[in-house]
């Protein structure tokens, strides 16, 4: 029974969107309502098998095929973690899609691409089998390339390419990565290698290998230019793709195999922190300089994932939660930010921030939402976000590095100084543009309800910190 | 659940009551917030000198709703309810006719529900919450104000927000080091990464107190927030949260002794904050900006006070905090009824007030005596114990103490003089007095700087001498008259040099207000003052061109690495697949011998 709910999970969206275009020529609203019945079909089904496995019961799903490729799907109280968010805010943006996307042309190919990739994403995060997660991995690459090209203008094209290349070379290398693991242990499925390295650490050329594919999905440093230049992409997409859920594929991958799966050596928890704190500071200071508001919300991103990083990857208890907390916080705070972006985009057509001003005399809902997104990214209470920063922090500076734990601290403070900056030029001040109107109704909704959901998530942080406290217990018990 | 909830529950329903209204019937956000304050004040009063601890689990990691009331933060309750109470009283009849009246009293009511947490709580990160939580309250009532108050309120948040972080990091580090999060159970010795963990909460305490370098959004907000506000948080409120906490770092979270270096940097701190912004005091021209720099100027005392790690500072350096708490707030409450009535605080255009206001004016004198240190208010008595504690500690400091209080008697003599005496001009002679609402709380805290002063032995016996214990006092008590007669007498005549010099310069000047010129021209003073009204001391604004600096480098560095990829990857791909067309010349006897080297250096790798 539960196994058959998780394969519907992974596959409601991967089949279900190839009905999206038939449906398409149906009814744009009826393709549009079943879109939105798939991605929440997905959140429902992850909330009816949450309880379950946070009681320990994971659900195995296994067909086993020749030479180490058997399909695994292997939920556990992190990927059911993860697809909850990814669900989550899938839902809502396809949703604000109803309002945004209605304006353009393609609109089939966009919820075919937008719920195959929350299918792929789904896939990828039960995957237990290496090679079908990196079949999942590339599916979510070529979605992507086609997304951020959306408009088909020839600029937008060659930034998808750049996406594109850039990722998929580091799943390659990631892919070498995998070879060096089968290589010691005979399997790509995730429980044998688990328990063929269960005394050892992982070599270190695989985990290098590895983290070169991590850190390009996950943009950061030195693989983070693709997120901004992807930021010409549609609205809904930046904030589904580039701050949500796409580029937490890594993250999550790294919580998966290094954390949850395998031993590393010792070094890595100060390596990685070390590159993670020079991404946070160099895409922070970006941040401040950029004026394209898409551009100054996706280095943010880029800063933002540092600290998931940070947590997972410091080495201890309250770190790991806080930075799995961070995944939950920043999904929703920063879809928030994007899809304000996309309503302030598409009334004033304007996205040079310098250019803008004064709207929150015409869009107090917008610009309400906006600052609230940004009080939880920076980290203020009662804000879902000042618990995940936290915890992070405490992860930090419990590592006893105090290096790495005054990078982010600084890092944090700039965070503070570019979403200010952001939203006084846009909000504040003089109008700048012609005057506009709030955005459409279903739009507003959907930044409204994000800004609350991050509101209450730290108002009622008791549920989100429960559920992650029973995944690091789950995941310190299996170590 | 236990009473202990109660100061903090209370505002929040109310809080949250206000926000449901929908504007009618006229009066209920007002009757609300009156009754939810009262109700507040009325527990802190029964609670007050009880010894309760209470605790929920919350969330993991140590985080619990742990609280705790012992005779410290049980002192610190009542006052915040007390001001919230006088504030929201003042507020019914000086907030008529403003702008977003219900968010003003919403967060009011979230700033006591916060100030009451962060001051009972027992568990720091729960602490943190309330205690970075007032930094949305702060933010929202700024930004209310006039047309300027969003950048200002900005300002304040990034100030604000910064040293909380710092305080985060502290917090932290404190939690690592101690192994709990429960504040009770924290005493940690002095050792080196302890002493990051003190610094970086110190920083958090000083600033959430005002004091430089994290003060200059406070005189930003004097001229564009509303005024209750300045009344509430700057004057009263945070000083009292600022250094509730430093003393409880310093009393007993970290074992510090009056040797350590950290005493000697929080003595430099205060000190050099009582100078400087008293200098900055005596030159301004409104009557509500050069209050806010005295309310810089007098957390320096506290922090002085507290520094000193001897009994009198500290004593002295708490007793400091109600007081002005105390006469500051009322100070602004007397800046709020002449901006009522006169319809500006602009010293320039106002003069002869006494008449037309003579209870404001009542009030503005014992205040202003009060914090000019004159016996027997409560000021004087403070400042006192103050200055024995420096001078235990060294005479510098003590200087320090006293060139301030000369200043401060100046720039007061300066303010009474310009706006409530000379002459009054035209368009002020018809200004009547404040309305009782707005009286009422400024005579009960005039009567409370009496008190506190005469009567000395209610708040030091009743209220802080409890709070060090019998062990570190070493069996002194401090009220009553100060004990030093020849500290006494330099104060003394300190103030009365004070006014001579107050005398002669208005005399010379032609006017009250001009008084303190000449010292805005001195030669070298001059120069620095231009330097400081164009900001280049202004710690945020240095700071936000240090940022613009380094984030141009850090940009930099982003766009070399982009380059590698769009430049350097992308032109080499390309040269390289020129320079393999090159190969490809469509001749077939090429081709053939392409294919036939190649096949010779695939068998000789075979046969290998």
């Amino acid at each position: 029974m539960q196994t058959n709910l998780l394969l519907l999970t992974v596959f409601i969206p991967i089949l279900g969107s190839f009905f999206l275009p038939i449906a398409g020529r149906i009814s744009k609203n009826f393709r549009n309502h079943l879109a939105l019945a798939f991605v929440a079909a997905s959140f429902l089904l992850s909330l009816i098998i949450l309880p379950g496995v946070l009681a320990g019961k994971t659900i195995i799903f296994t067909k086993f095929l020749p030479l180490g490729f058997n399909f695994v799907l292997y939920a556990d109280g992190l990927a059911v973690f993860m697809s909850l968010v990814s669900s989550l805010v899938s839902a809502i943006v396809v949703l604000y899609s109803f309002g945004y996307i209605s304006h353009y042309d393609d609109q089939n190919e966009y919820y075919f691409m937008v719920v195959l990739f929350l299918g792929s994403m789904l896939g990828l995060v039960f995957s237990a089998n290496l090679i079908f997660l990196y079949l999942f991995w590339e599916a979510t690459a070529i979605v992507s390339w086609r997304l951020i090209g959306f408009f088909r203008e020839k600029n937008h094209v060659l930034k998808a390419d750049k996406a594109f290349l850039v990722t998929v070379f580091g799943a390659l290398v990631m892919l070498l990565g995998f070879i060096n693991l089968y290589q010691q242990t005979g399997s790509f499925d995730l429980l044998v290698i688990k328990d063929g390295l269960k005394m050892q650490a992982a070599s270190s050329l695989a985990v290098a290998l590895i983290m070169a594919g991590i850190l390009s999905k996950s943009a950061t440093l030195p693989f983070h230019t693709w997120l901004p230049d992807a930021g010409v992409a549609p609205s809904p997409v930046t904030a589904l793709l580039h701050a949500a859920v796409l580029v937490k594929i890594g993250v999550y991958v790294y919580a998966r195999l290094f954390v949850a799966t395998l031993n590393v050596e010792q070094f890595w928890h100060t390596a990685i922190p070390l590159i993670c704190g020079a991404s946070a500071l160099v895409s922070a200071g970006a941040a401040l300089i950029e004026t394209d508001l898409k551009r100054v919300i996706a280095y943010s991103t880029v800063s933002q994932i540092a600290f998931i990083f940070l947590g997972l990857s410091i080495g201890n208890i309250i770190g790991l939660a806080g930075g799995l907390l961070y995944i939950l916080m920043h999904g929703l705070a920063k879809a928030g930010l994007f899809l304000c972006a996309g309503i302030i985009e598409q009334k004033t057509k304007v996205r040079d921030i310098t250019r803008l001003g004064g709207l929150i005399q015409t869009m107090p809902l917008t610009a309400a939402a906006f600052i609230l997104c940004a009080f939880s990214v920076m980290g203020i209470p009662p804000l879902g976000g000042f618990f995940s920063k936290y915890m992070v922090m405490a992860g930090a500076f419990n590592s006893g590095n105090l290096l790495i734990a005054f990078t982010f601290l600084v890092g944090a403070v700039m965070t503070i100084l570019y979403l200010f900056r952001a939203f006084n030029l846009v909000f504040l001040g003089e109008p700048k543009t012609e005057p506009v109107k709030e955005g459409e109704p279903v739009m507003v909704f959907c930044v409204a309800l994000l800004a609350f959901l991050s509101l209450a998530a730290g108002i009622f942080i008791y549920y989100p910190d429960k559920v992650v406290g029973t995944i690091v217990q789950q995941i310190a018990l299996i170590k | 659940m236990s009473i202990l909830i109660l100061p903090i529950f209370i505002p929040l329903v109310a809080a949250v009551l206000i926000l449901a209204t929908r504007g009618k019937p006229r009066g209920l956000k007002e009757a609300l917030t009156l009754v939810a304050t009262a109700a507040t004040l009325a527990i802190s009063v029964q609670l007050f000198g009880k010894e309760i601890s209470f605790i929920l689990p919350w969330i993991g990691h140590g985080i619990d709703l742990s609280l705790r009331l012992d005779r410290f933060s049980g002192f610190i309750v009542l006052f915040a309810s007390l001001f919230a109470f006088l504030t929201a009283l003042y507020s019914v009849v000086s907030m008529r006719g403003k702008d977003h009246p219900k968010q003003f009293y919403f967060y009011l009511l979230i700033i006591l529900v916060c100030t009451n947490a962060a001051v009972l709580a027992n568990n720091l990160i729960f602490m943190l919450f309330f205690w970075e939580g007032i930094l949305l309250a702060i933010f929202g009532m700024i930004a209310i104000g006039n047309k300027n108050a969003f950048k200002t309120a900005t300002k304040a948040f990034i100030i604000v927000g910064i040293s909380d972080l710092c305080m985060m990091g502290g917090l932290a580090i404190t939690g690592y080091l101690a192994s709990t999060l429960t504040i009770s159970q924290i005493h940690l010795e002095l050792t080196p990464l302890a002493s990051i963990a003190f610094v970086l909460l110190m920083i958090g305490a000083i600033a959430k107190g005002g004091s430089m370098p994290f003060h200059s959004w406070i005189p930003s907000a004097a001229t564009d927030a509303p005024l209750p506000f300045m009344a509430l948080m700057p004057a009263a409120l945070e000083k009292l949260l600022g250094i509730y906490f430093l003393s409880r770092i310093t009393l007993e979270m970290f074992k510090l002794s009056a040797g350590s270096w950290i005493s000697i940097t929080m003595m430099t701190i205060g000190a050099a904050t009582i100078i400087l912004a008293v200098m900055m005091a005596l030159v301004q021209k409104e009557y509500k900006r050069l209050l806010s720099y005295h309310a810089i100027s007098q957390v320096g005392y506290m922090i002085l006070g507290i520094g000193t790690c001897v009994p009198a500072g500290i004593i002295g350096g708490i007793f400091h905090m109600v007081n002005n708490a105390l006469y500051k707030s009322c100070l602004f409450f007397t800046a709020g009824s002449v901006e009522k009535q006169a319809g500006t605080t602009d010293l320039e255009r106002l003069g002869g007030l006494w008449k037309q206001m003579p209870i404001t004016f009542a009030c503005f004198v014992i205040t202003a005596l009060s914090i000019s240190g004159v016996p027997p208010f409560n000021g004087f008595f403070s400042k006192e114990l103050i200055y024995d504690g420096a001078l235990e500690r060294g005479k510098i400091f003590y200087l320090a103490a006293l060139i301030g209080s000369f200043f401060t008697a100046a720039s007061f003599l300066k303010l009474g003089h310009a706006a409530f005496c000379g002459k009054a001009s035209q368009e002020n002679r018809r200004v009547k007095e404040a309305p009782l609402g707005m009286l009422v709380p400024m005579a009960v805290i005039a009567f409370l700087c009496i008190l506190f002063g005469v009567y000395n032995q209610l708040p030091i016996e009743k209220f802080i001498q409890p709070i060090l214990g019998h062990a570190r006092l070493e069996g002194h008590n401090f009220s009553g008259f100060p004990a030093n007669a020849w500290l006494t007498l330099t104060t003394i005549v300190v103030l009365i040099a004070a006014l001579i010099h107050h005398l002669i310069a208005a005399k010379a000047a032609g006017s009250g207000l001009k008084a303190s010129e000449h010292i805005h021209h001195a030669p070298v003073l001059g120069t620095i003052y231009q330097a400081a009204e164009r900001k280049w001391f202004d710690p945020y604004e240095v700071g936000m061109k240090v940022v613009h600096i380094a984030s141009l480098l850090l940009m930099a560095i982003d766009r070399i690495i982009d380059w590698l990829y769009d430049g350097f990857l992308a032109g080499t791909a390309f040269l390289a697949s020129r320079a393999l067309a090159l190969l490809q010349t469509g001749n077939y006897v090429v081709y053939i011998v392409w294919s036939l080297v190649s096949a010779a250096v695939a068998l000789a790798f075979m046969v290998k």
